[in-house]
């Protein structure tokens, strides 16, 4: 990369769902509806896919903050949110242990048009970091 | 996963300006060309037309490249087109990643931080790129053949298009009698046909198609197999008679039933002048008196109330749950051109009994039914509008002329107080799903909060359950009126028939895949696994031992990746989502594309 770019210490990973969250992002999108540029979007089928230790090795790596935008109970995998959320709970017991902030970790629904929504989080989750950097942790 | 040597070619798109007014998309190009394993990157003003899609065919042909990252607008735009460009290029559309750099970069920053970001989203998706795959889609035979759970209109309907399309139909109703909801109306709104002559029709047609199968009266109860080859087994609740039922697909039409009051709720169960709207369609339907004024039960209505939104768009705090704590917070939308229907029917038949209706908000959103409420003034029926927090209450009437008083704040006159007597008070209940928790569990078929059936996407996939081969039609999806339940039957029916036209059906390859050196058969990924029989622990012979090791159908696995978060030994992923993809892609971003 040229060195022109500017390398941005707080990052935000956000876990979207292809069939919700992913194209709630696009229609903030297609509203020009402006937010941090610090925010990654991967579009997932599942957030259930990730085990405890991809959140925990994020952290390593150095993101701030990671959200997970899941179809909430409207989850079209019968029982994946369930398993999700109780997933979370346990990287939740393991960023205590480990004096990660939890709250550098959310856990929220968004549909495919909560723009207002997804805006709030977005911006929650930006102010979160910018006040509290991001994780101090050995690789 | 990954083959050595990628060459990953990136295709980055201006979008006419929609991109490169805020992202610098040559410097991005020039940042993109230097990161490892990108044999090349070039620009188009528009990534999509044929010059740009003939770009990738050209590399790809000549063996420049032989992984493919497009960064235009969303995937759900051109993700299709750009597989089907590799696809006609000769290689496998597997390998392909897509960057959003339009709705997700330059439709939401500007300037330096728009370039920025779009560099490393390309970075990640170059990442993921390099980890992908040929794939091949999963060939299954299927059956072409399909059961129809429901015997309402929907499944009706549903029945008749596919059958007419030369696939063979079951048709399952668990009642004695076809024809569900619409043996309890009269005249359909808006239109004003009668019910009875439309379901005859259709019936006729589906009792004398040599496709379709019908069985009345029974019960499912078991559902195994996949897409293509499901296998029902029901019985008829008569004389206990078991059938199996073998299918390709099937199609939920399980319907829905009507709100039931509870004891006291707008008088209910407390006075008998107190009814529903279905108890009094029937009467109606039956009525043949003669005269100026309406009879119920031999009794002269010289005035009645219709109260709209009965256990419909309840508001917690306001509204009494059920036992189970249920509250239906939804509109039923087919209450309020019912209850206009029903009032121009009594005004203009019985010109002396007069109306008053009593609603929350008039909802008449569909063709023609806006003229039943313009119709209904005419006919000088009075509105009254009530808050959701002041109910009208039905209280006996302290004159003898009228059995009940409905007292009511009318918010069209500033919240006066108003009195109104009443021989009958009709409550328009609403729509609930009929309850099928039991075979939605059979199925693993997802359910709403508000108990409904959830398809895929409400407007993307729309009569498409997550299980593939697996439809809805009809009022277990939401509430709807005749027509809109015979739409999405036919939208059903469609699917179906297109599932089923060529006998084999070939399935999206993104589901789970074991590495079987590294599996060492413990069994958390079968624990995980959310679809009963999508993963199993097999016992295999490794040179004289028996090992034990998971094994994947194909067809039954849904790909959302519950096992491979709690696999020890990372020996079982999804292909095309692979876990391992996305920490390279968290890598990317980390290093802002540096390391890639």
């Amino acid at each position: 990369m040229s060195p022109q770019a500017k390398k941005e210490q707080n990052k935000i990973l956000i876990l979207a769902t292809e069939t919700c969250a992913y194209p709630g992002a696009d229609s903030v999108g297609q509203a020009h509806s402006t937010y941090p540029a610090n925010t990654y979007i991967l579009r997932v089928r599942a957030p259930v896919l990730f085990p405890e230790s991809f959140y925990i090795d994020c952290f390593k790596k150095g993101i701030s903050g990671i959200i997970v935008m899941s179809c909430g109970e409207e989850c079209p995998y019968e029982g994946a949110y369930k398993a999700l959320a109780k997933r979370l709970d346990s990287v939740y017991k393991k960023m205590k242990k480990m004096e990660i902030d939890i709250k550098r970790l959310r856990l929220t629904a968004i549909c495919t048009v909560c723009n207002r929504a997804f805006l709030n989080e977005v911006k929650q989750m930006d102010q979160l970091i910018r006040e509290i950097g991001p994780p101090q942790l050995m690789v | 996963m990954s083959e050595k040597n990628q060459n990953v070619g990136v295709y980055i798109c201006y979008c006419g300006g929609n991109i490169s007014d805020h992202v610098d998309v040559e410097e991005v190009r020039n940042r993109v060309e230097k990161m490892p394993g990108v044999a090349l990157a070039r620009t188009e003003m528009f990534m999509c037309s044929d010059p740009g899609q003939e770009m990738i065919i050209e590399d790809l042909k000549s063996g420049k490249i032989d992984r493919v990252v497009v960064a235009s607008c969303a995937p759900s735009l051109h993700e299709t087109t750009f597989r089907d460009a590799i696809n006609r290029a000769g290689s496998n559309p597997f390998i392909y990643e897509h960057a959003n750099i339009r709705e997700q970069v330059s439709w939401v920053h500007h300037g330096d931080t728009a370039t920025d970001k779009a560099s490393v989203l390309i970075a990640s998706a170059t990442a993921k790129a390099k980890q992908l795959k040929p794939l091949d889609p999963i060939r299954v035979e299927a059956k072409k053949h399909t059961t129809i759970i429901g015997g309402g209109i929907a499944g009706i309907k549903a029945a008749l298009d596919i059958a007419q399309t030369g696939i063979d139909v079951t048709l399952v109703e668990k009642s004695p009698i076809l024809g569900g909801q619409l043996n309890n109306l009269d005249r359909l709104a808006p239109s004003g046909e009668k019910a009875s002559e439309v379901l005859q029709e259709l019936l006729d047609q589906v009792l004398n198609h040599k496709g379709i199968t019908i069985h009345t009266d029974c019960k499912i109860q078991d559902v195994t197999g996949y897409v293509g080859n499901f296998s029902l087994d029901i019985v008829t609740k008569s004389d206990n008679k078991k059938l199996t039922i073998d299918t390709g697909a099937i199609v939920m039409a399980t319907g829905s039933v009507s709100y039931m009051p509870f004891e006291g709720e707008y008088g209910f169960g407390r006075h008998e002048q107190v009814i529903t709207l279905k108890d009094l369609i029937p009467i109606l339907k039956e009525n043949k008196s003669a005269g100026s004024v309406l009879k119920v039960n031999g009794k002269t209505i010289k005035n009645m109330v219709m109260i709209h939104c009965v256990g419909s768009r309840q508001i917690p705090g306001i509204h009494q749950p059920k036992e189970n704590g249920q509250l239906n917070e939804y509109c039923s939308r087919t209450c309020c051109a019912a209850m206009l229907n029903v009032s121009n029917q009594i005004r203009e038949n019985f010109p002396e009994t007069g109306i008053y209706e009593m609603y929350r908000d008039i909802r008449t959103y569909g063709r023609g039914q806006e003229e039943l409420y313009n119709q209904a003034s005419k006919n000088k029926v009075i509105f009254m509008r009530y808050e959701a927090d002041a109910q009208p209450e039905i209280i006996p009437s302290p004159k003898p002329d009228y059995p009940l008083q409905v007292k009511i704040k009318d918010s069209l006159t500033f919240n006066e107080e108003m009195e109104i007597p009443a021989d009958l008070v009709v409550l328009a209940t609403g729509i609930e799903p009929d309850d099928v928790s039991g075979l939605a569990s059979m199925l693993k078929l997802p359910i709403g909060t508000d108990k409904f059936l959830l398809e895929v996407h409400p407007k993307l996939r729309p009569v498409e359950f997550p299980i593939t081969g697996v439809f809805l039609a009809g009022t277990c999806q939401a509430p709807m009126d005749t027509g809109e339940a015979c739409n999405a039957a036919g939208a059903a029916a469609v699917k179906a028939s297109a599932l089923l036209s060529k006998g084999y059906i070939e399935l999206d390859p993104f589901v789970a895949e074991v590495d079987t050196d590294k599996c060492q058969g413990h069994g958390a990924c079968v624990e995980a696994c959310l679809k009963e029989g999508a993963l199993e622990l097999i016992e295999v012979n490794i040179e004289g031992k028996i090992h034990k090791k998971a094994r994947v159908t194909a067809a039954l696995c849904l790909g959302c990746g519950a096992c491979a978060a709690v696999c020890p030994e990372k020996a079982i992923d999804i292909n095309g989502w692979a876990l391992k993809q996305y920490e390279d892609m968290v890598d990317a971003i980390v290093s802002d594309g540096f390391t890639v």
